[in-house]
């Protein structure tokens, strides 16, 4: 589903070149969970960013669905994305001028889906968030932001779902809650999902832990998949 | 249709807010404007035709061929005729010299002619003059003839019956044959007097009205066929003083409007800049859910169009009310019956302002968000490309300087007030940059309200200098605006203040002068001076002969080819300033003599020339030893030649002089000419009484356009201070939670907007000043004064106004909780 071949990033700065990903080399099967972890600064998002197709590598191709997106420009990305791609954040990302509802509408709408209300209100009424669909960011708890995301996320069931820290804003118990909301929609929709994280429990969950240190991936964990709610 | 939806959104989510009400503000302010003007312009014109009783008047001393009236018909003009003499009419063994004004079926085509039935007795409005075979008279004329309504008067060989006085004639003023008391009769009664034979001196008057088109495409086709002898007369040459008003009124209201699409355009860029900033996440966030650069520009340019569309709606219909309101509000004034109806052209202009302030003002800083990456879902600090400040503020400039050139259609004003914003743009930057730019002190200064307002004022140095910049421009659109005001408005009270005298003495005798001026002084009506007057033709300038002479200009010609009056005086006359040469010694009798300026330049005359006059059959020699300038606006006495007394003395004289006589005391005149009976009387207090009618007119109207503008001035504050409001809640709410009280950062914020408008209004009234000297020098042709109390107004307004714009917008950042703000970063 994912293949990167040989992906650098560098980018220029005051004192010189800086190398942020060197020799990336990766393949990631269609349903597969990966987590991809390191310290700070390790080039977990900046690797999650290129492989989503939101940048380009300095060097090097990506295959995402079977297409070379290294070769497209911006446009012809954002339509594999449109097709393939959802996303979860640490911060969210909701536009705060709109609904609930009107966010999970969004990426339907922009993709041209008809009956986008329909399956917002359906994803939302999956995530629990039935009640709340006039509700606007503000007015909802970080949780409660986080399941609309996630709603948002596979309103277009896409193929592969990428997340970036999604609990890294969210206490203990209610990233706890999303975490299991994530698999359990993960699991329905046989989607691809590909997270960065710092914390061990996500990483834990996914069948397959890369660890990344200095731009370059340092380990390759494959694990058997525990059974969920165990 | 998304793109219908998010606009919606957007507006519910209250993100459009300022930039549509911007927009609103700038259609409604050029539609209210443009239709105020336009109502108020064709308003006054019509009320001011009313001086010619007709569009255009075609004067001449002879009939004139039937061919051209003819043709005057088949264009589809509205047509009548006046015909104008002075002769005796009788009433038993009582005559009297009269004004007679025969007049045809139609007439007057404009204005308001007034009819009583009793002498001294306010007038009724009447569409026709007196039938044939009947007259109406001048109240004093009665009296004076011993005579009333119902009974018989001599014109000539013919009788009539007088059966009412005539109150009010539209046309009545300026007009030499206005000497003289009233009669007022029908043109067909004109063969039966006898009094009119071929060469008489009379005057034809054949008056036209019609549409503007007609009116021009009549005057093309006559203009080529008119002789010396025929002038073909609109409102100008009607009434110069109120031509001359109007003229500036409308640059006045088109400046204003100029001004006020310049102010609701820098609105509209600023809430533009500050919506596409609020919207690079929006579409970063868009982008990553799939959005092409095309859909995100697609659905920015649609809404953008929408806005335009609801914009111009709603400005339209606000525009209306706008002028609504000043029409209402100025009812008394409009003394017109009907104010005439309105064109689509404000509407147009109002639609095409929304577009272009949308294209110029907003499109660019939008055209940024195509290029905001989706990367920054992930990394925040990425900025957008952002379109090069340059090539923005090049935008908005080519927007405004277009949008004001074709709203004031004039290039000058449009290029002095391009360069006055230039100006203050280059010398305000300055200045503010280097005032502000960030120095010394480290640190936040926390630790007191002036001294966290004055390290947050130069933390932020650039972004200060340039809404220093914004704010000195509305402030110095502001001044300038009122101070051309004021000079306008004082200008017009000046010319014809209260007491300005309103009627004219002729023909009084040398031995009646002393009388008459005690009887003036004795009924307490302020006069000038007597003047004497003598008649006499300009027959040579040097050797050449006159009627040789090619001149400049037709009018100099029509001057030399009649008698023209000439004066002596030992002082040179009040009002009068001399330009070139010497005035004379007293008790001179040398030929020598002074000339007015204007003659003078029309004619190349000039100091030393000699010119040769015939006075009566009398030949006179004089040399050129002074030119003059002079007013002719005053209501003085005033000549184009004057001579040394001894020069002059031998040839006979009658004296002339002007008064200012209540409108109480009218009947005095009746007193004045039972006593002195060969005195004429020009009475000039109807047109006076109009001329100011119209001037507190338009003097009202433009107080309320300038009222608008303060409007969109405070807009304009408003969406500056807000634009910076962001960065201020981030930090305001660090400082409150690190423990600063609510009063040191709301102090703080207040203290720096007044300081910045401090210093805004202090550069603003540099600017103003430079702007108001070139817009009177070049545009208005006034004569410019320094205005000091600006220097003060200047910096005061500033410091208020936004000062409190400040308080008003920042009362929110210290209201809002500190988590809250936190929260939303």
């Amino acid at each position: 589903m994912i293949k990167a071949d040989k992906i650098e990033k560098t980018v220029p700065t005051s004192e010189g070149t800086l190398c942020i990903l060197k020799g990336i080399e990766l393949e990631i099967k269609a349903g597969e969970t990966v987590a991809i972890v390191g310290s700070s600064g390790s080039g977990k998002s900046t690797l999650l960013g290129l492989l989503a197709g939101l940048d380009v590598p300095s060097s090097g191709t990506i295959t995402l669905g079977g297409r070379v997106i290294t070769s497209l420009n911006e446009d012809q990305r954002a339509k594999v994305r449109a097709e393939l791609v959802g996303f979860v954040f640490q911060t969210f990302q909701l536009l705060p001028s709109l609904t609930a509802l009107e966010n999970v509408m969004l990426p339907a709408e922009l993709s041209g889906v008809a009956g986008a209300r329909q399956l917002a209100e359906k994803y939302l009424q999956r995530v629990g968030l039935g009640h709340r669909l006039k509700h606007y960011p503000r007015q909802l708890s970080g949780g409660e932001q986080q399941r609309v995301a996630i709603a948002r996320a596979f309103v277009s069931q896409p193929k592969i779902l990428f997340a970036d820290e999604p609990t890294g804003n969210l206490d203990t118990v209610t990233g706890a809650r999303v975490i299991d909301l994530l698999f359990e929609l993960n699991r329905e929709e046989g989607t691809t999902l590909v997270l960065v994280t710092h914390e061990q429990r996500l990483s834990e969950r996914c069948q397959r832990c890369l660890t990344l240190s200095a731009g370059a991936i340092v380990a390759d964990q494959h694990r058997p998949l525990p059974a969920e709610g165990e | 249709m998304f793109g219908l939806r998010l606009l919606w959104r957007d507006w519910r989510g209250g993100e459009l807010g300022i930039l549509a009400v911007s927009l609103v503000m700038a259609v409604a302010i050029v539609t209210g404007i443009s239709l105020f003007a336009e109502r108020l312009q064709k308003g006054l014109v019509a009320q001011s035709s009313h001086f010619l009783a007709a569009d255009r008047v075609l004067q001449s001393p002879r009939p004139v061929t039937a061919v051209w009236l003819d043709q005057a018909e088949k264009i589809g003009l509205q047509q009548a005729q006046v015909l104008s003499f002075q002769s005796m009419v009788f009433v038993g063994d009582e005559m009297q010299l009269a004004s007679i004004k025969a007049v045809s079926d139609h007439y007057p085509l404009l204005g308001q002619l007034e009819r009583s039935e009793q002498a001294f007795t306010p007038g009724q409005r009447v569409e026709q003059g007196p039938a044939a075979g009947t007259v109406w008279l001048d109240s004093r004329l009665l009296p004076l003839l011993g005579t009333q309504v119902g009974e018989s008067i001599y014109v000539g060989e013919a009788e009539l019956q007088i059966t009412g006085v005539v109150v009010n004639e539209p046309d009545r003023g300026g007009s030499f044959y206005g000497l003289g008391p009233r009669v007022l009769m029908h043109l067909d009664d004109i063969p039966a007097t006898g009094v009119v034979q071929p060469g008489s001196r009379v005057q034809y008057r054949y008056l036209f009205a019609g549409e503007g088109k007609q009116l021009d495409r009549y005057g093309e086709w006559l203009a080529a066929k008119l002789g010396p002898s025929h002038q073909w007369l609109g409102l100008k040459d009607a009434q110069p003083r109120i031509a001359l008003a109007l003229d500036r009124a409308e640059q006045f209201l088109l400046l204003a409007g100029a001004m006020g699409v310049g102010l609701a355009g820098i609105a509209i860029a600023l809430a533009a800049r500050r919506y596409s900033e609020r919207h690079y996440d929006y579409v970063a966030i868009m982008k990553s859910l799939g959005a092409t650069s095309g859909t995100v520009m697609s659905i920015y340019t649609i809404n953008l169009l929408l806005l335009a569309l609801a914009a111009t709606v709603i400005g339209c219909l606000l525009g209306w009310l706008i002028q609504s309101g000043f029409i209402y509000l100025l009812r008394d004034y409009f003394a017109i019956k009907t104010i005439p109806g309105i064109s689509g052209r404000p509407f147009v202009v109002g639609a095409i302002t929304a577009l272009v302030c949308l294209l110029a003002f907003a499109l660019p800083p939008l055209l940024a968000l195509q290029g905001v990456s989706p990367l920054r879902v992930l990394r925040r600090d990425i900025a957008a490309t952002k379109l090069s400040q340059g090539m923005s503020w090049g935008f908005g400039t080519v927007g405004i300087a277009g949008l004001m050139l074709w709203y004031s259609q004039d290039m000058t004003l449009t290029l002095i007030v391009m360069s006055g914003v230039a100006l203050t743009f280059a010398s305000v930057g300055g200045i503010a940059w280097y005032l502000l730019r960030g120095t010394t002190l480290p640190g936040m200064q926390a630790g007191s309200t002036l001294r966290l307002a004055l390290a947050s004022l130069r933390r932020r140095g650039m972004q200060n200098a340039v809404q220093v910049v914004i704010f000195s421009l509305s402030i110095m659109l502001l001044l300038m605006l009122s101070l051309v005001r004021t000079s306008l408005i004082d200008e017009w009270q000046l010319q014809l203040p209260e007491g300005t005298p309103n009627h004219f003495l002729l023909n009084v005798s040398a031995a009646e002068t002393g009388a008459v001026a005690s009887l003036l002084e004795r009924n307490q009506l302020p006069s000038q001076p007597l003047y004497p007057m003598v008649r006499g033709r300009l027959t040579a300038i040097n050797d050449r002969q006159v009627n040789t002479l090619v001149s400049k200009d037709d009018s100099a010609r029509a001057q030399i080819d009649r008698e023209i009056n000439f004066s002596w005086a030992e002082q040179l006359p009040e009002g009068n300033v001399l330009v070139d040469g010497q005035w004379w010694l007293p008790g001179s009798s040398n030929a020598e003599m002074s000339i007015e300026s204007r003659l003078a330049e029309k004619l190349d005359i000039v100091v030393g020339d000699t010119l040769h006059l015939q006075i009566g059959s009398e030949p006179l020699s004089a040399t050129v030893s002074s030119i003059r300038q002079l007013d002719w606006d005053t209501m003085r006495p005033n000549f184009y030649m004057i001579f040394p007394p001894g020069l002059l003395k031998q040839y006979p004289a009658t004296y002339i002089s002007s008064f200012y006589l209540p409108a109480a005391k009218k009947t005095f005149l009746n007193t004045l000419l039972r006593e002195f009976p060969t005195i004429t009387v020009i009475e000039m207090d109807a047109v006076i009484l109009q001329i100011r009618t119209i001037v507190n007119q338009v003097s009202s109207a433009i107080e309320l356009v300038l009222a608008l503008i303060v409007v969109s001035g405070l807009l304009v504050l408003v969406a500056s201070v807000q634009a910076s409001l962001d960065s201020r809640f981030q930090e305001s709410a660090i400082l409150r939670t690190l423990g600063a009280g609510r009063s040191l950062v709301l102090g703080s914020l207040v203290a720096e907007f007044t300081l910045l408008g401090l210093l805004a209004g202090l550069l603003a009234a540099g600017a103003a000043e430079v702007s108001v000297y070139s817009l009177q020098t070049f545009v208005l042709k006034m004569h410019y004064v320094p205005h000091p109390w600006v220097w003060l107004a200047g910096p005061l307004l500033g410091a208020l106004l936004i000062g409190l714009a400040g308080y008003v917008t920042c009362r929110k950042v210290v209201n809002t909780p500190p988590v809250e703000v936190l929260r939303a970063l």
